[in-house]
């Protein structure tokens, strides 16, 4: 377990170490969220129709969409450096030393947790001097992270499983540039399930950002209601079938070798 | 003594392909054991089952007493390998130090012994001025001995080094040779894979030359060219043909071998066998174009043992 740790620790100071050099990336991360907050939610707010969203606060409304989208961008940039590890041979290398396979990847989730943990305390910042408060309080604002937390491993371990299934890396950005404002939009995100076509709602309820996006809209809007353990809960569970998935996929592509 | 390295029948296919074919090695603790083969000829493959990496489809290797498939574990910990590319996204924006204090980590090194053991291997090495430079920024060479200091650092007992001079100058090559035998010296036992005859002459202690997957002779360096004779006659001629039937029955030749354009007569003396092939040339009335004469090389013995030359194999 201290050996687990060890490693853990040791391959995710590679991953802050990289961050650190990229300064410029590091501050546009950390302001795009707010940036998309201000723009977007202030200016869309003018166009919408508060009946159909079932509120008069949009900001509020769509704050948890642009986490969710925050989330999902960063889902590109977190698998990136793995796939560049496969590709180059080092994934190789790795594996011909004594170490866990799973603090591979876990050593990624551990370093998108914090990047984004520190991405959305800043949207919320925002958001809070915008007028913006939490009806489910404090305590709230710990589950709402929790949500984050559950979101960022999803699509991690989505991206990851993509990641190390394609052939190359042509096929990975081919998909994801496919994939990633498709699934925005086939979520309530942006737009309530009410306000969609029957047929699109009841796509987008499969959908499992908008399980995510649900448990911290009714942070945001509604407060402690008993939907709250349920949006949560098919979160975990659709975490827990990814992180499955892409746990599939990493031993699938690194069999053939030995243990 | 139970020898460090034991592989027995060895074979891994790749579809259709046998890249190993029942390889027999044996190696022991303390030397520097090389694999002399062309490109293609199975070395790669061979150290990766060895390295734990790669299943062999039948066979069996131990490595410092553990089997490779069933103890893969307890290999790893005692193993360093050094693959035969450098590595652009494993050391992305990462200094040489950092590099080698996250890898000292991943073979757990105690959290207060890896500044002091990246130094120790940095310096093994001659990075240690440039250890706070970005990897991006380095030589090939550097790079390939950055690679080398991250097989030292949780001080294996065998060492796998996948040629470790490929596509360096002549001097990082010397610098790289230096760095084996003080390794050497210092207790490793070295398995060196080569297409590189005079890498494999200079530094191995004995070798095994592999082609198509099959070990095809084992010794010292000198045992194996001594085993070809004594010394070789290089002769060019328009008349090859001839000039080979002619000398083919002759007493002090051993054998002849033409595998390009240069006739190889081996003989058990030079100094004898040079008057009495030009006596032989002016009777048959064959025309000499140049002649030489060395003492046997690596290639020569590939050439014994497989009828080509090694650098056309490559």
């Amino acid at each position: 377990m201290a050996e687990w740790a060890q490693e853990v620790l040791a391959l995710a100071r590679r991953w802050f170490i990289m961050l650190r050099r990229e300064r410029l990336s590091l501050v546009f991360s950390l302001v795009q969220p707010a940036i998309w907050l201000v723009f977007f939610g202030l200016g869309m707010g003018r166009a919408i129709d508060a009946r159909a969203i079932g509120t008069a606060d949009y900001l509020a409304f769509v704050l948890p969409g642009i986490i969710a989208f925050t989330v999902v961008g960063n889902g590109v940039s977190s698998a990136m450096p793995l796939l560049f590890d496969k590709e180059d041979g080092y994934l190789e290398k790795l594996m011909a030393m004594p170490i866990s396979r799973s603090s591979i990847i876990v050593s990624r989730f551990l370093y998108q947790t914090v990047l984004l943990a520190g991405q959305v305390i800043l949207v919320l910042a925002v958001a809070f001097a915008m007028g913006v408060r939490l009806a489910a309080g404090p305590a709230g604002f710990l589950v709402l992270m929790l949500a984050v937390a559950l979101l960022t491993l999803a699509v991690t371990a989505a991206f990851l499983a993509l990641a190390y299934a394609v052939p190359g890396h042509g096929t990975f950005f081919a998909v994801t540039g496919f994939a990633t404002l498709p699934l925005l939009f086939i979520s309530n995100a942006f737009v309530p399930f009410d306000a969609m076509p029957g047929w699109m709602a009841a796509i987008a309820r499969l959908n499992p950002l908008s399980y995510a996006i649900g448990t911290m809209r009714i942070l945001v809007l509604d407060g402690w209601t008993t939907e709250l353990p349920v949006t949560l809960g098919v979160l975990a569970a659709s975490a827990a079938a990814l992180l499955a998935c892409g746990t599939y996929e990493f031993r699938r592509h690194t069999g053939g070798r030995v243990g | 003594m139970t020898p460090l390295v034991q592989a027995t029948a060895l074979t891994r296919a790749f579809d259709s392909i046998t890249a190993v074919d029942h390889l027999d090695l044996t190696i022991d603790r303390g030397e520097v054991f090389g694999l002399l083969g062309p490109n293609g000829a199975g070395k790669t493959t061979t150290i990766r089952m060895l390295a734990t990496l790669l299943r062999p489809t039948s066979g069996t290797a131990r490595v410092c007493g553990f089997d490779v498939t069933e103890q893969a574990t307890a290999v790893r910990r005692r193993i360093g390998y050094v693959m035969q590319q450098t590595f652009q996204s494993g050391r992305y924006l990462l200094t040489g130090r950092e590099a080698v204090e996250i890898e000292a980590a991943l073979y757990h090194v105690p959290a207060r012994a890896v500044r002091a053991r990246a130094a120790e291997v940095l310096d093994v090495v001659g990075l240690a001025p440039h250890a706070d430079r970005l990897v991006m920024t380095y030589s090939g060479g550097m790079k390939k001995r950055l690679e080398l200091a991250c097989g030292l650092l949780h001080r294996p007992e065998v060492l796998f080094l996948d040629e470790p001079s490929l596509g360096l100058d002549v001097q990082s090559r010397h610098a790289m040779w230096d760095h084996v035998r003080g390794l050497r010296d210092g207790g490793v036992t070295v398995l060196l894979a080569t297409n590189y005859l005079d890498e494999a002459d200079r530094i191995c202690d004995r070798l095994t030359i592999i082609d198509h997957g099959r070990a095809v002779t084992t010794g010292t360096p000198a045992a194996l060219k001594r085993a070809v004779g004594g010394d070789v006659l290089l002769v060019s001629t328009s008349e090859r043909e001839r000039l080979m039937q002619s000398v083919g029955n002759a007493p002090w030749v051993t054998r002849v071998a033409a595998p390009d354009a240069v006739v190889h007569i081996y003989v058990v003396d030079a100094s004898v066998a040079l008057p009495a092939l030009m006596r032989l040339a002016l009777d048959a009335g064959i025309v000499l174009e140049r002649l030489s004469y060395t003492q046997p090389t690596l290639d020569d013995v590939f050439l014994l043992h497989t009828g080509r030359e090694l650098r056309e194999a490559a």
